[in-house]
């Protein structure tokens, strides 16, 4: 039986950026930050009011990533779609989407448009500028 | 009743006002005249947005600030009460205690625990599988 979730990975393509963007701008809490012999950084996050589940802000491109199926063609796999900033990693929630896209719009944090009204609440889509974009939402009260 | 979008960048201004100063002597009528609001209009429009008043997040802010400090070395439990804008160390301790469940010296010693252990034993942090990706040690 699973019962919960208690880490999960937003591939990055700059591990110090991402640091910047989630930790100084979107206020996220560092839960792990431990630096291993060969160089690797875990890099571990709670979102504000979440502290029981670990976000990894995974550096996947890590010199040390050299597992079998990690090969390089999925390598230059994940540095194109990072690149590009089209993986699609989750959905963040706010109390109120208007003033958090206020706030992060003018510290400088791009989104893909105004929030918009949808049948589950109010919605805007940003960008991490380390390969990620995310919703995010403002749920609907039922 | 939908608020406008310069309702909002007020707000905002007033919030980030203290992000930016929460470690000052600030009021609620230096907040709320960030937003060029009243001190009861801020304050209900504030609390709606946030769903917490404008007190509430300025010692969240406070707190969150002392756990970061405490976790240094080199500074005292005092200086770290004065850092976050507390006069009185005994209020600053009652009420860090009251939040987060530890006193600040029960805080601190964790924390240095916990730093001193990732450096010894970083592995520890770390599930194994990720260690067998990453070819961790």
């Amino acid at each position: 039986m699973i019962t919960r979730l208690s880490h999960t990975s937003i591939y990055v393509n700059d591990q110090e950026k991402a640091y910047d963007f989630y930790v100084n701008i979107l206020g996220f809490k560092v839960k792990n930050d431990v630096k291993m012999e060969n160089g690797f950084r875990w890099l571990t996050l709670n979102a504000p009011d979440q502290p029981e589940l670990e976000i990894i802000l995974m550096d996947v491109l890590h010199e040390s990533n050299t597992s079998d199926t990690f090969d390089e063609e999925a390598r230059n796999a994940f540095k194109v779609l990072m690149d590009k900033g089209i993986l699609g990693a989750g959905v963040f929630n706010t109390p109120d989407c208007r003033a958090t896209y206020e706030e992060l719009a003018a510290k400088g944090v791009k989104f893909a448009g105004e929030p918009k009204e949808q049948f589950y609440g109010i919605e805007a889509v940003m960008y991490d500028g380390c390969g990620n974009w995310f919703s995010l939402t403002q749920p609907k009260q039922m | 009743m939908e608020l406008t979008t310069d309702i909002y960048q007020r707000i905002v201004a007033a919030k980030l006002f203290i992000d930016e100063h929460y470690y000052e002597s600030i009021d609620l009528d230096q907040i709320a005249a960030q937003a060029f609001l009243s001190r009861f209009h801020f304050h209900r429009l504030f609390s709606r947005i946030y769903k917490k008043t404008p007190h509430q997040y300025l010692t969240q802010k406070r707190m969150d600030a002392a756990k970061l400090f405490l976790a240094k070395e080199g500074i005292s439990i005092s200086d770290v009460c004065s850092m976050i804008g507390f006069e009185s160390p005994g209020s600053f301790s009652s009420l860090f205690s009251k939040m987060s469940g530890h006193s600040p010296q029960y805080y601190r010693n964790i924390a240095w625990l916990k730093k001193k252990l990732a450096e010894e034993q970083p592995k520890q942090f770390v599930p194994h599988c990720f260690i067998e990706q990453y070819k961790v040690g």
